[in-house]
């Protein structure tokens, strides 16, 4: 007879906050913090007062939250191409004036006036058609050529935009004002937020998802293995551009004005690139966090003439330790594959540095 | 027939800024393969130290440049060695964005140090020239043109005809069997980006002479640079003399002898000029073709 | 008894009468005002970037307005002076930030009432944001009509608008001999210098000119020597520019280096600065610019100070011997109407201000501040400097003039 096996069977003693536990109970205060943001401003709105409520939010607050929304779509577009293709477009604003333009032109008495629901639903259209258009030749280019030639298209087409009449000219178009219409662009750019992260879960879970990953590895294998590199890149950059068009439409009706200065803004331009990055390109979630700390941190700091250049230089200085020592966003450290440490900053060097 | 002439003239001029400038960045693009959004600031600095030098101390501009190269050529090695040698393998958005970094901080540091005021430098030589046949030939920026010349031909001669330019061209060519060979990489990339930058400081020093300047005026300079090189192909000096000096014309040409087109659109037909080019003919005019 | 009490109540009532008309004839009237809240007034401003320079001239503008103002006192709402607190946020010169602060400015730091930013885009934005909140907003550095033109309610502008900026260089020209015939006209192409340039070519036929050249460049550009040739080979009497201050530095230095000999220059920014002469030593003399206000201006105050008096006042609070630009004063022209429309609506009540405002015709030493049905103000003139010697001197129109023009501009290799 064999001697008896000494197996031992290792059984988990289920603690009480072991890792799984604890971060689903982070995200699940996450999602509860999220839902508390969203609704309070409703406390703002007449009803409300009749029953009472406190005003938790005040105007000015609205207004910081509808920008970060903004930004959260637009830092989750550049994502799709950026971060899930490996394509680092450094012209996505083209796509946010194109959209602006768009409602713009489309809301004006004097051109289209079209209703304001219509003029949104165009806002994606015309950006995603310009991508399509563009995207067919400028994504033969690879790198560094691909990033410049992105930005160059959009200074230029804020050029075009700039000697057209039709487009407002140098003037820039006025959409009507809609008075005590706060709340609802203000919850029509989370709509749009919550769809550019729907759409980015929906295409980081499909196979169009994994071709885009394929490509941003090696674009060559992935071609080898059947994945049309060709159509997938100008859908996600297709896609990239309607949502990002989407931001600007909204963005030109809220702001009763838009001229090429903010429709093809440089800021608004770098900005949602480090949002991307800063949160962490290729994930989720790694945009919408990124959007939402950087733009807070942008909000936070506005208006105070002392502090405006050493903000600046206080930006390129994150902007050069993450780059450097953080290279895959804050989101990594929520994932728990590394921990901030000494070891992973390190390591961090050894893999980048020369 | 004479304002066609007097129009290439000056397209040729500011070709020769325009040689300046882009030397630098063509450089450090070949050789690091980093696309420095930094380096408009690295003129606008050398432009700065110019003024300083006149302003305060009654130096020439074109005297002053020797001094101002040896300076930026300084900070150049320092920024490489310390920052920029950290990123050199990270993905290239990575160095994008570090040296979009480095830009804001140093646009930034001069606006505290010297305000937005515009300054200027305005020699006793300044406005005169010479004339043949009507045509205006104006002295400084004959003479900018002769330094940028001067400035390529140096840079070239020392990439082909020293052992630091062998060097630099082996790093450029493969770095790992340059690694191998006993090349310090470190050193030779902070070298390469020092010589870029005492190249860009020399720009500066010219582009004050031409126009006044104000910490962020050197924005403009980095994206014309961009498409000189992609103009004129990455890799060679002369391939960025050709670029430049054809970039120059274009964009005067364009501006004010295409009826209809006004100066107006001179941001959009560079840019269209680039992208063309990038799509029908990606090593530019005089590149090789990988 | 009836009789004794009311005699009781006549005496009270006459002590009652001469103790106060004693304690007003004392106290010179003051005693007659009390003191209420402050007023908090909010300024979005580009302290910082692209338009810091004209920005900081117009914070000076406000500031010597406040200074004066909280030396009265305070603005007399109906016998009660209200001390003004001036809260300024610095917009970076972002149009987007500015709208977002001139929001926090209301909701958050309580301004009742809002000043103007500096600049046309940055106006523009903020003004959305006080129509939609019903502040009223006066202004005095956005001169772009666009905005004027949008039926906003609650936005007023001091200033006169972009499209007379260069119409009195235009007038004064036309009196000058020998009469030059033919104009050049190059314009940066953003939107305020478009409206100028717009405007002269729609203008310039009607007093004998020809324009032989007119073109655009890009905002910020400094390689203007092409167009400059361009203008030159149609041989151009008048050469006219709107654009910014470095722009105006480049054609005049392109101009030097073409020798582009035009019989009168003027461009609509730039000379007016002290940077211009700097930059350009003896070359800038004999330039022309269209301005808002010189110190020279002979104009009425009704109130507040003289011209002389401002340029005195201007330089004690700044410690400086330059004179204020007229970015400082079209700005304390702003803070004047607003002040002046509280004083008579006799309310700090929005709306009530919002209908002064609109009602208001006052002389300043700005000039005449009305307001047409669009909230901008057509009742001012523009007057036209000339740089002689170095110096600035007001040459047009004649009835405020401290000098004639000098022309023609001699050739550069005359000079």
């Amino acid at each position: 007879m064999p001697p008896p096996s000494s197996e031992t069977i290792l059984v988990e003693r289920p603690r009480l906050l072991d890792r799984r536990r604890l971060r689903r109970l982070l995200v699940l205060l996450l999602v509860l913090g999220a839902v508390l943001v969203l609704l309070a401003p409703l406390t703002a709105t007449d009803q409300a007062d009749s029953l009472g409520a406190p005003q938790l939010v005040d105007r000015s607050q609205i207004r910081i939250l509808t920008t970060v929304a903004m930004f959260v779509v637009m830092a989750s577009a550049w994502n799709l191409v950026g971060g899930l293709t490996g394509y680092s477009s450094f012209g996505n604003v083209a796509f946010f004036g194109l959209g602006a333009y768009t409602c713009a032109v489309a809301v004006d008495a004097h051109r289209l006036h079209l209703p304001m629901a219509a003029a949104i639903a165009l806002a994606p259209l015309v950006p995603a058609a310009f991508a399509a258009l563009v995207g067919l030749p400028l994504l033969r280019l690879r790198g560094h050529y691909f990033a410049i030639a992105t930005l160059g298209t959009a200074v230029a087409v804020g050029e075009v935009v700039k000697n057209v009449d039709y487009l407002g000219g140098a003037t820039g178009l006025f959409p009507p004002i809609l008075h005590r219409a706060d709340l609802l662009f203000l919850y029509l750019m989370v709509g749009a937020a919550l769809l550019a992260v729907l759409v980015s879960r929906l295409i980081l879970r499909s196979r169009f998802g994994y071709g885009l990953i394929a490509i941003r590895e090696n674009e060559e294998a992935a071609g080898v293995i059947g994945v049309n590199t060709t159509m997938y890149k100008v859908g996600a950059f297709a896609v990239a551009a309607a949502l990002t068009g989407l931001a600007g439409g909204l963005f030109a009706l809220w702001n009763s004005f838009i001229n090429q200065e903010l429709g093809f803004s440089l800021d608004f331009n770098i900005q949602m690139i480090l949002m991307a990055v800063l949160g962490g390109a290729g994930t989720l979630f790694g945009p919408v966090l990124g959007a939402i700390v950087l733009e807070l941190l942008i909000q936070n700091l506005a208006g105070r003439s002392d502090v405006a250049v050493y903000a600046q230089i206080g930006l390129g200085l994150l902007l050069a330790v993450t780059v450097i020592f953080v290279p895959r966003g804050i989101v990594a450290f929520f994932g728990g594959g590394s921990r901030l440490s000494v070891a992973h900053l390190r390591r961090s060097l050894r893999e980048t540095g020369v | 027939m004479q304002l066609f002439v007097q129009q290439v003239v000056l397209g040729l001029l500011i070709g020769g800024v325009y040689v300046a400038v882009a030397i630098g960045f063509s450089l450090v693009w070949g050789i690091l393969n980093i696309v420095n959004l930094a380096h408009g600031a690295l003129v606008i600095v050398g432009a700065y130290l110019t003024w300083l030098l006149f302003a305060r101390a009654r130096i020439d501009p074109f005297a002053a440049l020797p001094i101002v190269a040896v300076a930026l050529f300084a900070f150049g090695y320092a920024l490489q060695r310390a920052l920029i040698n950290r990123v050199i393998r990270a993905p290239l958005f990575f160095t994008l964005l570090l040296t979009f970094g480095v830009n804001l901080v140093i646009v930034n540091a001069l606006l505290v140090i010297f305000k937005s005021d515009f300054r200027s430098v305005t020699p006793s030589y300044s406005g005169s020239g010479f004339g043949v046949a009507g045509v205006q030939v104006p002295y400084i920026r004959l003479g900018a043109l002769g330094v940028a010349v001067a400035v390529a031909a140096g840079v070239g001669g020392l990439l082909n005809r020293t052992r630091t330019g062998a060097a630099i061209q082996a790093v450029g060519a493969d770095r790992e069997a340059a690694r191998l060979v006993g090349i310090d990489l470190r050193h030779v990339y902070a070298l390469t980006f020092a010589v870029a930058a005492a190249c860009a400081g020399v720009a500066g020093g010219l582009i004050t002479t031409i126009q006044a300047i104000t910490p962020t005026a050197g924005e403009p300079y980095t994206l014309q640079a961009f498409v000189v090189v992609v103009l004129g192909g990455l890799g060679r000096v002369g391939a960025t003399v050709v670029g430049g000096l054809v970039f120059g014309l274009v964009e005067t040409l364009g501006q004010t002898m295409v009826p209809g087109l006004g100066a107006g659109w001179a941001n959009a037909i560079a840019f269209a000029i680039l992208v063309l080019v990038l799509i029908v003919r990606p090593q530019g005019l005089m590149g090789r073709v990988a | 008894m009836m009789g004794g009490t009311t005699r009781f109540t006549g005496v009270v009532s006459l002590a009652a009468v001469l103790v106060l008309a004693c304690g007003g004839a004392a106290g010179g009237g003051t005693a007659a005002t009390t003191t209420g809240e402050d007023l908090v007034i909010g300024a979005p401003m580009s302290l910082t970037g692209s338009q810091s320079k004209e920005g900081a001239l117009a914070r000076q503008g406000y500031d010597m307005w406040l200074q004066w103002i909280n030396q009265q006192g305070g603005i007399n709402v109906k016998g009660v002076k209200h001390k003004v607190q001036l809260k300024y946020e610095d917009d970076t010169s972002k149009a987007d930030i500015s709208a977002q602060l001139a929001q926090k400015l209301i909701t958050e730091e309580k301004a009742q009432f809002l000043l103007g930013p500096y600049g046309s885009a940055t106006t523009a934005s903020d003004a959305v944001v006080a129509e939609k909140n019903s502040i009223p907003m006066v202004e005095g550095n956005g001169a772009a009509q666009a905005i004027f033109n949008q039926g906003y309610k609650y936005v007023f502008g001091v200033l006169s608008p972009a499209n007379v900026y260069l119409s009195g260089v235009l007038d004064m020209a036309a009196t000058l001999r020998p009469k030059p015939a033919t104009v050049a006209m190059l314009a940066a192409d953003d939107n305020f210098s478009q409206e100028v340039a717009k405007a002269v070519v729609d203008y310039a036929p009607s007093k004998g000119f020809q324009v032989v050249y007119s073109d655009k460049y890009p905002n910020g550009s400094t390689n203007l020597s092409g167009l400059v040739a361009n203008a030159k080979a149609r041989n151009p009497d008048i050469v006219l520019n709107s654009g910014h201050l470095q722009e105006a530095i480049a054609i005049h230095k392109a101009a030097k280096d073409l020798k582009l000999d035009a019989k009168l220059s003027a461009y609509s920014v730039g000379p007016s600065t002290p940077d211009f002469i700097v930059a350009l030593g003896k070359d800038a003399n004999y330039v022309f610019d269209g301005s808002q206000w010189t110190p020279q201006v002979k104009s009425t105050a009704s109130f507040y100070l003289s011209s002389q008096d401002y340029v005195a006042a201007y330089k004690k609070q700044f410690n400086t011997q330059d004179d204020p630009d007229y970015h400082v004063a079209e700005s304390t022209a702003a803070c004047l109407a607003l002040q002046k429309a509280i004083e008579n609506s006799g309310s700090l009540k929005p709306d009530k201000v919002r209908d002064a405002l609109a009602a208001l015709n006052v002389s300043t030493f700005f000039g005449q501040i009305r307001f047409d049905s669009r909230g901008i103000n057509t009742f001012k003139p523009m007057v036209v400097e000339q740089i002689q010697d170095g110096k600035h001197h007001t040459v047009w129109p004649a009835n405020v003039a401290d000098a004639t023009p000098q022309y023609p501009t001699p050739s550069w290799s005359g000079r």
